[in-house]
């Protein structure tokens, strides 16, 4: 009775088995093939390549060592001690493979208008997560980047402080509810760790060009200088625009 | 279609992070298993409840392990002969005090180093204070798994027996010798619980079985990666932000959802910032830190294993507790710090 039925259990634990490693492999080459082709900025901090991608080798080379030994021991049957699981191992194998197969199925996309407003950019509030990491006073307005100009404003937020000072800033556009006809707010994610993390900053921008030469989530080169204005009753600095031009989408879209 | 691609990159950006920090848990805790003699760091342990309550808590930073390679340690511990104190501090401590959780926790949290160093500090807290109540049960055989009970060793046996008359003892005795009968539970748990030496395994044929360790633990704690990191990331695409932001803005609602979110995601600790990291923006950071401090020491998948060595009875004590500290450390933060 006992022997008949762990036959088929053995089959099983080895189908998983042979799954798991498989999968292990999978992931290795999913890892490195992310590095390879650029898309691991998307889903990363670039502080962090190098663990992922030594991940990357590591899983490759346990999976092919296991291969060996799974191999050399085909003959022999296991009878070790199994380890204590929640759900079954065949479920657990077939999910880390399933997982691996889509991931190179389908790439990673970098986040658009929607993500940023569901992740708060109307908050004021979040704007205090920005801690300054440099903080240069001298630097000619026209080089600070968006991040520096929200770093700056957090600082030292009077908007009569910066009226007039030129600007030239990228970032992509989202259209938020609370700003009027007229504006638009240009955006960027800063990562601090991965894309779990990423939240959206953003500043008000005027313009007067027709609304669809400036479509959501295009990315754009915003030149122009600060002014004062209040917009739904907070006074802010806001970006006059002069030149909207589209920029191509950059390669790595997160600031830091 | 937005909130499918979104959804997605946010779930593969938390594997990617996470991997490297699972892989380093596994190795670690498999090296140990197979390199280190547990017996002589059980010499080195204070008798005295509170410094074992504390030294247990600090054990996690020489066996790095999660809450799935906690419990058979301190199993294996307490046949061993330790005492109950170190036994429940390493348990509920060892999962967040070791050197590669407060890495990951700190690669995650770096803009808010108060959260790496409250995790700590609380973990500290709760798994010292619940060892020490716990050692104020001077025989904890009521509290364990028969099975686990029956092979202590009788340094924990003795008090029960030795204030009743040996003819009024029940049990297995050996007769025979002049003067005491010899309880015979206890010979045989000496016998078995004899300090022995590391099977001495050449170095040939402990590499396989390291390998083979490891790709175990691979799956089920990757399996449970990813499942988890489906659910943050559907969480955080699918659920009306205006849901997420109402219950987790509240200083109390917002504990209690990540309290109860941390029981139930059975993610392990060494990638469990990761996840709570997506929540980071929405949620008080009491929240956050009820989740990184209450899912290690708690979980479902972690229920199985901790019913392997406690009965339902005392179990519920545990986790009681512990609830309540985690409740009073994170409440008073949000009430209080920030």
């Amino acid at each position: 009775m006992n022997s008949t039925s762990s036959i088929p259990r053995l089959r099983w634990s080895k189908l998983s088995e042979w799954m798991h490693t498989f999968a292990l492999g999978l992931w290795g080459a999913l890892f490195l093939y992310y590095w390879r082709s650029g898309k691991l900025g998307l889903l990363i901090h670039p502080n962090y390549f190098g663990l992922s991608i030594g991940a990357g080798f590591v899983l490759l080379a346990i999976s092919s060592f296991n291969i060996i030994r799974m191999a050399k021991q085909q003959r022999q049957t296991d009878a070790r001690e199994q380890h204590q699981t929640l759900l079954p191992p065949l479920f657990m194998s077939g999910i880390l493979l399933f997982a691996a197969v889509v991931g190179f199925l389908i790439a990673p996309k970098p986040f658009v208008s929607d993500t940023a407003i569901q992740r708060g950019l109307q908050d004021s509030a979040i704007v205090t997560r920005v801690r300054p990491q440099s903080f240069r006073v001298n630097r000619s307005s026209e080089s600070r980047s968006l991040i520096d100009w929200i770093r700056t404003l957090d600082v030292y937020p009077e908007p009569d402080a910066y009226a007039g000072q030129k600007v030239s800033v990228d970032g992509f556009v989202v259209y938020t509810k609370n700003l009027p006809q007229g504006y638009l707010t240009l955006t960027r994610f800063v990562i601090t760790c991965c894309a779990a993390d990423v939240y959206p900053v953003g500043m008000p921008v005027k313009f007067t060009q027709p609304k669809s030469e400036v479509p959501a989530d295009g990315w754009f080169k915003v030149q122009g200088k600060m002014i004062t204005e209040t917009l739904n009753g907070k006074r802010q600095a806001v970006i006059q625009a002069n030149v909207i031009e589209p920029i191509p989408e950059p390669k790595n879209p997160y600031a830091y | 279609m937005s909130q499918f691609n979104s959804g997605f990159t946010l779930f593969l950006s938390l594997i990617v992070e996470a991997i490297p920090f699972l892989l380093l848990g596994v190795l670690v805790s498999s090296v140990l298993l197979l390199f280190v003699d547990e017996q002589r760091l059980i010499a080195l342990m204070p008798k005295n409840p509170f410094l074992g309550a504390l030294a247990g808590s600090l054990l996690g930073f020489l066996f790095p392990v999660c809450e799935c390679g906690n419990v058979p340690v301190a199993r294996r511990l307490l046949m061993q002969g330790v005492s109950v104190p170190v036994a429940i501090g390493f348990l509920l401590a060892a999962p967040t005090i070791n050197p590669v959780v407060v890495w990951a926790t700190w690669t995650a949290f770096r803009d808010q180093p108060e959260i790496v160093v409250l995790r700590v500090v609380f973990s500290l807290i709760i798994s010292t204070t619940v060892a020490c109540i716990f050692s104020i049960q001077k025989d904890m055989r009521p509290f364990l798994q028969p099975a686990l009970s029956r092979w202590m060793p009788d340094v924990m046996v003795q008090p029960s027996l030795s204030d009743t008359p040996a003819l009024l003892q029940t049990g297995t005795f050996l007769l025979g010798q002049p003067g005491q009968p010899i309880a015979f539970d206890a010979v045989a748990a000496a016998a078995v619980n004899r300090p022995r030496p590391k099977p001495n395994i050449p170095w040939k044929d402990r590499l396989p079985l390291l390998l083979e360790n490891m790709v175990q633990e691979l799956r089920e704690l990757g399996g449970i990666l990813v499942l988890g990191s489906l659910l943050a990331a559907i969480i955080q695409v699918a659920v009306p932000r205006e849901w997420v932001l109402s219950i987790g803005q509240g200083p109390v609602t917002s504990v209690v959802a990540m309290l109860i979110l941390g029981g139930v995601i059975s993610i392990c600790s060494t990638v469990d910032s990761f996840f709570a990291l997506s929540f980071a923006t929405t949620f008080t950071s009491g929240a956050i830190l009820a989740f990184l401090v209450f899912g290690p020491i708690f979980d479902l998948k972690s229920l199985g294993l901790l019913l392997t060595i406690f009965r339902p009875r005392a179990m519920i004590y545990l986790v009681v507790l512990i609830v309540q500290l985690t409740l009073i450390l994170t409440l008073s933060m949000n009430l209080h710090i920030s």
